[in-house]
């Protein structure tokens, strides 16, 4: 802060006061979230975890990993299985959104299909899925493929179906052909709305697979929900919460650093 | 109108023009009706020639019987397909209902007042990255796996889009409008009541669509994890009886539903913003 | 300016849309010589015809009825010999600077190093020499509109349309941007079509004035600005001229 000599008027005092409790309150909720936390262990003592019974467990987990995978393993796995789904999810999901948003007549075709198997969340394929194809490793990632697929198409449609005449009129002015057209132009000026399909589909994948692996796997972060949940172990279930929590953030950062990277005029002033 | 096309020389003919466009939407929408038609039909030929194995394909037809079986039949899950569904309904929308009245005024007044924000946000902000599915086993212990347990599950999974969205939308109010009130003496209340949440209103109603969603997507996963009736627990049971048509059948039934929920919404939106189209 | 060569012509241009089961006409029978390197402007009130007339000359728009003939060569829709300045700033935000400007020669296919080479001359001209690799967003409003120029010119078109290109600028870059598109029409001769509604505007730049009518857009009258360059915008004659075709103004809807 900086050294005032001028002595403030009672407005500029309140408003300064005000500034110090806004800094504040974020610090008081903090406490009153491990409040709440304490208090719901210490009542009801064997349903709810305390912190420390939470980190004793995590320790005895680094000591002792399930099924010898640690805690690192079991994230790993399930972020393979979602990578796997994205790459292919993003590459074909782009191609499809660009196909059916530039080509009128195809989007005619295919949208109203497209759009009735969008409208079953991705989860119901399950079942389906693994009476066609079993429990392996393929069906998952087709799982996880569903549920990032579809946010993609969606977005890179719209994207593509309101590029903005004014730049298309750009494009006939120089004498762009149909492909100049499409990749100088269509496609860059629907890279934003791309992107942000790319993001929803980060969410929605790592949302699905650990549903698929809560309903049948024996590695990944779902799996160690799922083994919390039936042996009774409540800390386990948490530990696997904070770090499901703890990787989806951490992979809405890297999409965003990935946009600023792709799209640097997105970036703000 | 004849006498200004001549006179003018132009050849520009209302009628034909219409006619034009007419026929262009009828052929885009015949377009539609003969890509579905095809899809079903190549679903429906793969399946009868047994180019898929009948173990896990139904076709259209068999799915159509049994949907008109299953209106009166409760096997193999135990429910006909009305109690199946009312339990899903009953579970989704009391989550959503639920999160629209909470989220919504919760996300407006972070928005609005500074002092809620930097109070609610941190909180927010931990919960938020862990999907609403992670919570279910804490839930199986607190409550069970009844209509409440789930409703929560959705509930979360509504939530959040609606704290988001209506969050930003009221961020976005134009300070023009706000500083018009301001000049005409309007307290901060009156100008949150007034400006700050019509004009969020479109944002709100997009959170409010992506809420819906969601909670359905959501139900189904936890009809699938914990329940006794539901779409979810039904197609959870075709799997375990071995019965493809009880799958697709319940798929179909859950994106019918789906479809219905935005299309209502959108006709709602439509209503309510009103002013907004020109 | 003494053998004035036809550059474009149009001949009866006639143009309507079907707007609520109704036509409406934008421009009527208009018939326009545009001599070889003149700087021609076109005058008219509101928002009547004069952008459609452009769109028609580049083969944005099809006109329903009327010809249009480069060097006594009649063509149709765009043209390489035609290049534009737009009146929204028209820049796409995804390119720099320098990938902006060098978009019609890599359209035509040119390589790289040359139509970089060609590019760098005109950013230089306009005088944007440092900020080839900047964003569209990281710049001023005058400093976009000299993209845009040097967009058009780096195609190396031989007539060269401006649309209202100044209209969403403030006055004082307006002024700015009157005095460097004259430097640069001075450096580099090109016959320009520029599309204005400021009167001012048009007296300050160009060397014939087309006064267009409320719509449907017909030529009311076309005045020859004999005023030596750089122009004194509150000289008699300047004023006398504004007077003049101020009156003849029709007044806008």
């Amino acid at each position: 802060m900086k050294k005032r000599t001028v002595k403030l008027s009672v407005a500029e005092q309140k408003q300064h006061n005000l500034e110090i409790i806004y800094k504040l309150l974020p610090i008081l909720s903090f406490l009153i979230l491990i409040g709440v936390w304490l208090l719901a262990a210490s009542v009801e003592n064997a349903r709810f975890p305390s912190p420390t019974a939470v980190w004793e467990r995590y320790l005895l987990l680094c000591e002792k990993p399930i099924k010898k995978i640690g805690l690192l393993g079991h994230v790993l796995t399930s972020l393979r299985r979602v990578f796997i789904a994205f790459a292919i999810a993003w590459s074909s999901g782009i191609a499809f959104g660009i196909l059916t948003g530039w080509n009128k007549k195809m989007g005619a075709v295919l949208n109203p299909i497209f759009n009735a198997v969008r409208a079953v969340p991705p989860l119901a394929w399950i079942p389906l899925i693994t009476i066609m194809f079993g429990t392996g490793e393929g069906p998952k990632i087709l799982v996880v493929f569903i549920g990032a697929f579809m946010p993609v198409v969606v977005n890179t449609q719209a994207g593509m179906s309101n590029i903005k005449q004014l730049y298309l009129n750009v494009g006939t002015i120089f004498n762009a052909n149909k492909y100049q057209r499409l990749f100088q132009i269509a496609i860059p000026s629907a890279l934003d709305a791309i992107f942000a399909g790319l993001r929803t589909s980060v969410s929605s994948g790592w949302m699905v697979v650990l549903a698929a692996e809560m309903l049948g796997a024996k590695a990944g972060v779902g799996f160690l929900i799922t083994r919390g949940m039936e042996s009774g172990d409540q800390a386990l279930v948490l530990i696997s919460m904070i770090c499901i929590g703890l990787v989806g953030a951490l992979l809405a950062i890297v999409m965003q650093i990935m946009e600023g990277v792709i799209c640097p005029w997105t970036r703000k002033k | 109108m004849n006498g200004k096309v001549k006179e003018s020389g132009l050849g520009l003919d209302v009628e034909e023009f219409k006619r034009k466009k007419q026929k262009n939407a009828y052929m885009m929408t015949m377009l539609s009706v003969v890509g579905i038609l095809s899809f079903l039909l190549l679903w429906q030929i793969s399946v009868s020639m047994e180019w898929v194995n009948q173990k896990f394909l139904a076709s259209p037809m068999q799915v159509l019987n049994l949907f008109l079986v299953k209106l009166t039949d409760a096997s193999p899950d135990g429910n006909t397909l009305g109690m199946n569904v009312l339990a899903s309904l009953q579970v989704s929308l009391t989550g959503f209902t639920l999160a629209v009245c909470i989220g919504v005024p919760l996300g407006l007044l972070m928005g609005w007042y500074r002092g809620f924000d930097s109070l609610i946000r941190p909180i927010f902000e931990v919960v938020r990255p862990i999907p609403p599915v992670s919570w279910i086993p804490l839930i199986i212990v607190w409550l069970g796996i009844g209509l409440q347990a789930k409703a929560f599950i959705v509930f979360f999974s509504a939530f959040v889009p609606c704290v988001i969205n209506s969050y930003t939308g009221i961020r976005q109010t134009v300070p023009v409008l706000i500083n018009v009130a301001k000049t005409c003496g309007a307290s901060n209340f009156t100008i949150f009541w007034k400006i700050g949440i019509p004009s969020s209103m479109t944002m709100v109603f997009t959170g409010i669509k992506v809420a819906l969603g969601n909670a359905w997507s959501t139900l189904v996963a936890a009809e699938m994890l914990a329940a006794s009736a539901g779409l979810g627990y039904m197609i959870l049971m075709g799997r375990q009886f071995a019965r493809p048509d009880i799958i697709i059948l319940g798929i179909t039934v859950i994106g019918a539903i789906g479809m219905l929920f935005s299309s209502l919404l959108n006709i709602a939106e439509s209503k309510v913003l009103g002013w907004k189209k020109v | 300016m003494d053998q004035k060569k036809i550059k474009l012509s149009i001949k009866n241009i006639s143009h309507g849309y079907i707007v609520n089961d109704d036509v409406f006409q934008a421009a009527s029978n208009i018939s326009l010589d545009v001599y070889d390197n003149e700087f021609l402007v076109i005058l008219g009130p509101g928002h009547c015809g004069k952008t459609v007339l452009l769109n028609i000359i580049s083969g944005l728009e099809e006109a329903e009825v009327g010809q249009k003939e480069i060097d006594g060569q009649p063509f149709k829709g765009s043209d390489k010999r035609i290049g534009m300045v737009f009146q929204e700033l028209a820049l796409m935000p995804w390119k720099t600077v320098m990938a902006n400007t060098e978009f019609g020669p890599q359209m035509a296919g040119m390589s790289k190093q040359q139509r970089r080479k060609i590019a760098q001359k005109y950013i230089d001209l306009v005088g944007l020499h440092g900020f080839e690799k900047s964003y569209p967003n990281k710049l001023s409003g005058g400093m976009k509109q000299r993209v845009g120029i040097a967009r058009a010119y780096t195609n190396e078109p031989e007539i060269l349309l401006m649309d209202e290109p100044f209209g969403q600028l403030d006055a004082q870059t307006r002024y700015a941007m009157e005095e460097e598109i004259q430097r640069i029409w001075q450096q580099e001769k090109r016959t320009i079509i520029f599309v204005t509604n400021n009167i001012e505007e048009a007296i300050y730049l160009g060397d014939r004035i087309v006064l267009l009518s409320k719509c449907p857009a017909q030529i009311k009258e076309i005045y020859d600005v004999n005023l030596p360059r750089p122009r004194d915008s509150v000289s008699p004659e300047f004023l006398g001229l504004r007077k003049q075709i101020s009156d003849n103004t029709d007044l806008p809807l």
